[in-house]
């Protein structure tokens, strides 16, 4: 169990940490990224297109050390749900986004909303699954 | 509770590095837009405008505002022959990408100012369609 909850934070840890990687990259592209999901001000998305991404690298670092991981759980649940509840508000009101997930990437009228939604439930589910598996192995040792 | 304070150490920590690469990111967005923007109703009461299409090529191509010159950053070393051709330094130049979410067209004015040290140059807010939604332009438009 311990093992398996390992694997599971480390790829998390991974795709947060090349998220991060290809938004800071260029925090402008990613800005225009965020101010196609049409939510948030501009002065906001700027604040958000400088942090986000180094949040993202940071959970990713500390998903595959496990400094600080406990907070880094919940950074990221915090993280995809957001980045779901975006994705799922643009997709009901027919915006044509680019996702910006993974730095900036081709139009929603290109790639469709189905990949990244599914990609963030799937980051979803990992989570759950890691967290899961952590805590029985924990259980295990204590008993 | 060692969670929220584990998950605010990290906070802190992309703070102060997001706070770095604002000022020490070459490509880092700036929070002071006003400055380069303008919008359409200001652009109509300009004597003489001068405008640039800062989309891709693909985007030019397709249809673009009557008289616009393109000016990329992708194709900026190789534009910027033709653009100093026939750019008017009399006329108030604007510069126009596909909506309000692009950022293509601030980045071209912000280059533009600094390259040719000119502050007449500005980014038209909402970009292609308000020119479409104000009839000015027309899908397809050459």
């Amino acid at each position: 169990m311990k093992m398996l909850a390992r694997i599971v934070y480390i790829a998390l840890g991974v795709t947060f940490g090349w998220a991060g990687v290809a938004k800071l990259i260029d925090p402008s592209a990613f800005l225009s990224s965020i101010l196609t999901y049409e939510v948030f001000g501009y002065v906001l998305a700027v604040a958000a297109s400088l942090f986000v991404p180094y949040l993202e690298l940071c959970v990713g670092f500390s998903f595959v050390t496990g400094f600080l991981r406990g907070g880094a759980r919940w950074l990221a649940g915090g993280m995809t749900v957001v980045f779901l509840m975006l994705l799922v508000q643009a997709a009901l009101r027919g915006l044509d986004v680019d996702c910006g997930c993974f730095g900036s990437e081709a139009k929603a009228s290109e790639t469709g909303f189905l990949w990244p939604i599914s990609r963030d439930v799937l980051m979803l589910g990992g989570l759950w699954v890691a967290v899961i598996c952590e805590r029985k192995a924990d259980r295990k040792r204590e008993s | 509770m060692k969670s929220v304070q584990e998950a605010f150490a990290l906070i802190l920590i992309a703070l102060v590095c997001g706070g770095l690469a604002y000022f020490t990111h070459p490509l880092a967005p700036s929070f002071g837009i006003d400055e380069l923007s303008i919008n359409i109703e200001e652009v109509q009461s300009e004597a003489e405008v001068f405008w640039i299409d800062a989309r891709s090529d693909e985007d030019f191509a397709r249809g673009h505002f009557e008289g616009a010159i393109l000016l990329n950053e992708e194709r900026w070393e190789e534009l910027l022959v033709d653009f100093l051709d026939r750019w008017s330094p009399s006329a108030t130049t604007v510069v126009y990408c596909s909506s309000q979410s692009c950022m293509r067209s601030h980045e071209v004015a912000k280059r533009l100012r600094e390259e040719l040290g000119v502050e007449d140059i500005f980014a038209l807010k909402g970009g292609w369609e308000t020119l479409l939604e104000t009839g000015l332009a027309k899908e397809g438009d050459e």
